[in-house]
Formats: structure tokens, C-alpha cells, sequence
């Protein structure tokens, strides 16, 4: 197969794109789904209602932390573009 | 005379198949077949009376000829009066005559247009644009106005009689007072409120009727068909995995030099679908998850506008299919990254890559942390998906019922086409979801990827 048509190894601007539309469901989704995942430790451990708020809480910094890592690419790719 | 009966037989055909699409959907799958029956019927019925008016009334045929061919139509018309009692007696008869009219009505109406178009009256009107304007705005506000009125009568009379056969079953629906009130009257044990669920779901948003439906609908109580609905995403999956492989072999099956057509087609889609991964992953990884990430596309795509299709669904309006996809891109992005940084590596992934004290320390809330985050990845993807994917069939429901509300007036099972504006925005969305799913699959695989470009030599490589 052929080399794809990528300009010079550059990272293309589908790949920011892509990289930036994945932050908001993350951000959405990471807090639902702690919180999802402590009422379960809770139905089981019989927590609540802290297993639900310890999920909330750990979703929120998972969406944070993630969306963190997600710049972090991202700026190093644009840094990388700028040296170039 | 040879044209218009041309004409006759094409615009019958086409009539003839919607409303047996309409009388299998809002009647009964028999009462379909017997309008397509009548129909085909009829049809052959008037070809081979014109094969023996042509016989007979050609100048110059040889008489041995002419004898043959009015042989083989009087032939073929007691055949036609055989299978026309055959039907009769096994067919719904009402819908058997509709079918058998249904030329006759065509033959009609093309004759009134004819002598309509030829009018003054007519020429009058389309002489100017603003005049016909303004008759076809009447029209459409005549309608309006009698559209609420006649779903008044029919909700008065509902109340007895039951549903509105039409809007009810194709709309589908919205849930009526009558029915909420019926879900609400039977608490009084575990049997009753069964039954009243059950009845709610019946009534419930439903989908257009699909395939499956329709046979589901026709043979209501057997285990089969029971089954057949429960599986019914599964089986449209499939269907649609069937046909994306059908149409990879065909497209492949004899390669030229100087491609045709679906070879042409197929290549390029497929070279755009290789730029655009290598474009986000690489070449080199862009090369190694190509093949995932198209058939991820294309399966996805083609699952989108499987819904668009008469008497067909989208399997991915159906969260099942959507969580199967996402939780299949999950694993495979989790054994992408076992396979990459091994599974030291993954582990130390996932606790953070903990390189001091304080990483250490942190490692225990740093592995639920990224655990939720993995977790979060899949459920968006499917979510999206199906929100997106089931919105728009909720959509076109919504607007193919208002349609039919419209012409409730008539107690037909027919309506005004109000959901077709919103066709190319379903192919929109369909498209887009599709694409969404894989550029987000794309960057979670690059994600999980061994970083190397931030330029840290002393570092080692890791993923995010």
C-alpha cells in the first residue's frame, strides 16, 4: 500500500480536530459514569450514599485529567509544528 | 395509444407497490399482497388484451400469426380467470378488487389530467405563476383547516371504537390519553399491571414498521416470531455486515487496470478513508489500524442509512448495537495498548507512571481515575451514536405522522410525505455519526499509543 498523503509527517488538522472533539463527552461523560460506578459499590458494600459521591468526584478529575493529557498532546504537536 | 398504455402500466406498478406497502403496514400483510395480486392481475390481464386487439386489428399480419398470438392470449386470459378465483377465495377480497381497479383508476385520471391540461381554464391558471401560487397555497391551507377537524371526529369516535388505524399505527406513536389513562387504571394486582405495561409498550413511540415487523405483525403469537423481534437489531446487524462484505467482494472480485465504475467508486473511498487515518495516525500506524478503522466506518455508515430504506432499520438506533461497537472498540483500544507498552508498561499506564514519592503516593486514586477514564470512552461513543441515530428516526416519525394527520380527513392510509424535507439532513447526520465514531476511535488508539514526539530524550515512552 502507499504512504498516506500526511504533508511531511506533520500531524494534519483532522488530528487536532479529532483530538479537541474528543474533550467534551469526556468531560460529560467521565462524572456520570463514576457516578454510576459508586451507587454500584454501594448496592454491593452497602456505602451510600459515599460511594456515588467518591464516583462523582473521581469522574470529574478523570474527564479533568484526561482533557489535561489531551492538551497537553495537543500543544506538544503544535509546538512540534512550530519548530518546523 | 402504445404510450400512454406504457404509461398506464408504469404509474400503476409504482401505485400498486405503495399501496401495498401501506395495506401490508397499516392493514395486514394478506391485505398487501392481495393489492399487489389485484394489481398484477390486471395488468397482465390488459397486456393480453392489447396482444389480441394488436392481433387482430394489425394490417397486413399473416393470418397463421395472427391466429397463434389471439390463441395465446385467450389462452393466457382463462389461466388469468383461474389463478383471478383463486385469489379471490384465498385473498382478502376487498383488497384483491382495489388492486384489480387500480389500472382502471390510473387509465381514469390520466385521461381527466389529459383533458384537464387541455383545458382554458387551466392554461388560464398556469399562465401566471402568481395565480397558481395562490390556488395551491388555498389548497394547502383548505387542508390544514380540515385536517384538525377530522382528527377531532376521529378522536371522538376513537374513544369507542379504539386507536385511528392509520396515524395510530404508523405514527406509531404518541402515547393517547385514553392509553395513559388505561395504564393507569389497571394497578390492581401483579397480572393486571403486567398487562397494562405491556399494552403501554404496544402503544409507546414506535418506529416505522420494518421488514421484521411486518412478519412479526403477521404471525402474532408464534414462539418464532417472538424471537424474530427480540433479535430483530441482531438480524438488521447482520444483514448490513452481509451487505458491506457483498459489496467489498463485488467491488474486488475482478480488478482492472482502469477501474469501472463500483471499482472506481470503491477505490476511492476506501483511498480517502487511508489519507484520513494516516493523516491523524501516521503512516506507519495509520498503515496497522486502517483496516479496523474503515471497516469501523463503513460498517457504521452503511448501518446509518440502512434505516433510511423502506421497510428497513438502522441497527444502530438500537443502544445494544451501539454499546456492542463501543465496547469492541474498548477492548481492542485496551490490547492495543498491552500490545504496545506491554503489560508492565499498561499497568504503570494506568497508575499514572508514577516516577517519584509523591507519584506513588498518588498511584492508588491516579488507577480508578484512569479506569473511569477508559471506561467514560466507550459509553460516550455508543451514546452519541445512538442518541444521534435514534433522534433522527424519532424525527422522520414525528413528521411522517404529522403528514398523515394531515390527510386524516380522508380515512385513507395515506398522507402528505412531510418527512422527505428531512431526508438529506438524516443522510447528513448519518454520515457525520459515522465519521465522529472513527476519528474518536482514531485518536483513543493514538492515545494509548507510545508517545515519542514530545522531544524528551531522556524520558521514556509512554502513553497518555
Amino acid at each position: 500500500m502507499p504512504e498516506p498523503r500526511d504533508k511531511n509527517g506533520e500531524p494534519s488538522a483532522l488530528r487536532t480536530a479529532g483530538l479537541l472533539l474528543a474533550i467534551p463527552t469526556l468531560l460529560i461523560v467521565s462524572p456520570i459514569v463514576g457516578y454510576f460506578v459508586g451507587s454500584l459499590a454501594d448496592r454491593w458494600l452497602g456505602w451510600a450514599p459515599w460511594g456515588g459521591i467518591a464516583g462523582l468526584v473521581l469522574g470529574f478529575a478523570a474527564g479533568g485529567r484526561e482533557t489535561y493529557l489531551i492538551y497537553r498532546r495537543y500543544q506538544a504537536e503544535e509546538e512540534r509544528r512550530a519548530r518546523r | 395509444m402504445k404510450t400512454f398504455l406504457a404509461r398506464v402500466r408504469r404509474a400503476t406498478i409504482v401505485l400498486a407497490a405503495v399501496a401495498a406497502i401501506a395495506g401490508a403496514t397499516y392493514a395486514s400483510l394478506p391485505s398487501g399482497l392481495a393489492v399487489a395480486a389485484g394489481a398484477a392481475w390486471s395488468l397482465v390481464n390488459l397486456l393480453l388484451l392489447e396482444t389480441l386487439v394488436r392481433a387482430a386489428t394489425t394490417p397486413g399480419t399473416e393470418p397463421a400469426s395472427v391466429a397463434r398470438r389471439a390463441g395465446w392470449a385467450l389462452g393466457g386470459m382463462a389461466l388469468l380467470l383461474a389463478a383471478g378465483a383463486w385469489l379471490l377465495f384465498h385473498t382478502p377480497a376487498l383488497w384483491l378488487v382495489a388492486g384489480f381497479s387500480l389500472p382502471f383508476a390510473v387509465m381514469v385520471l390520466k385521461a381527466v389530467s389529459h383533458a384537464l391540461l387541455e383545458s382554458r381554464a387551466w392554461r388560464a391558471l398556469v399562465r401566471s405563476p402568481w395565480r397558481a401560487t395562490a390556488v395551491v397555497a388555498a389548497l394547502i391551507l383548505a387542508a390544514w383547516w380540515l385536517a384538525p377537524s377530522g382528527s377531532r371526529g376521529e378522536r371522538a369516535a376513537g374513544d369507542t371504537a379504539g386507536a385511528p388505524a392509520a396515524s395510530g399505527d404508523v405514527a406509531g406513536g404518541h402515547e393517547t390519553p385514553a392509553a395513559e389513562g388505561a395504564a393507569e387504571g389497571h394497578t390492581e394486582g401483579a397480572a393486571a399491571t403486567g398487562e397494562a405495561a405491556e399494552a403501554k409498550e404496544e402503544s409507546g413511540t414506535q418506529k416505522f414498521p420494518n421488514v421484521i415487523t411486518l412478519i412479526v405483525n403477521a404471525n402474532r403469537g408464534a414462539p418464532w416470531a417472538h424471537t424474530l423481534h427480540f433479535w430483530e437489531p441482531v438480524v438488521f446487524a447482520l444483514a448490513v455486515g452481509l451487505l458491506v462484505c457483498g459489496a467489498g467482494f463485488f467491488a474486488s472480485r475482478n480488478p482492472r487496470m482502469i477501474p469501472g465504475g463500483f471499482q472506481n467508486g470503491a477505490e476511492a473511498l476506501v483511498e480517502a478513508l487511508y489519507n484520513f487515518v494516516g493523516g491523524i495516525l501516521g503512516p506507519t500506524h495509520g498503515r496497522r489500524f486502517f483496516p479496523l478503522l474503515a471497516s469501523l466506518f463503513l460498517y457504521i455508515f452503511a448501518m446509518n442509512l440502512f434505516g433510511l430504506l423502506p421497510l428497513m432499520d438502522s441497527p444502530t438506533s438500537n443502544l445494544n448495537v451501539t454499546f456492542a461497537l463501543g465496547f469492541t472498540v474498548f477492548v481492542y483500544v485496551q490490547y492495543v495498548g498491552i500490545r504496545s507498552l506491554g503489560i508492565v508498561g499498561y499497568v504503570d499506564h494506568m497508575l499514572g507512571n508514577p516516577r517519584t514519592v509523591t507519584g506513588w503516593i498518588l498511584a492508588p486514586l491516579m488507577l480508578p481515575i484512569h479506569v473511569l477514564g477508559e471506561l467514560a470512552k466507550p459509553i460516550s461513543l455508543s451514546c452519541r451514536l445512538f442518541g444521534n441515530i435514534f433522534g433522527e428516526d424519532m424525527l422522520l416519525v414525528g413528521f411522517a405522522s404529522l403528514g398523515i394527520s394531515m390527510l386524516s380527513f380522508t380515512h385513507l392510509p395515506v398522507g402528505v410525505p412531510l418527512h422527505a424535507i428531512f431526508y438529506p439532513l438524516a443522510l447528513l447526520t448519518s454520515t457525520l455519526q459515522a465519521f465522529v465514531f472513527t476519528v474518536l476511535t482514531t485518536i483513543y488508539i493514538l492515545l494509548m499509543l507510545p508517545h515519542e514526539s514530545h522531544g524528551h530524550e531522556g524520558e521514556a515512552q509512554h502513553a497518555h
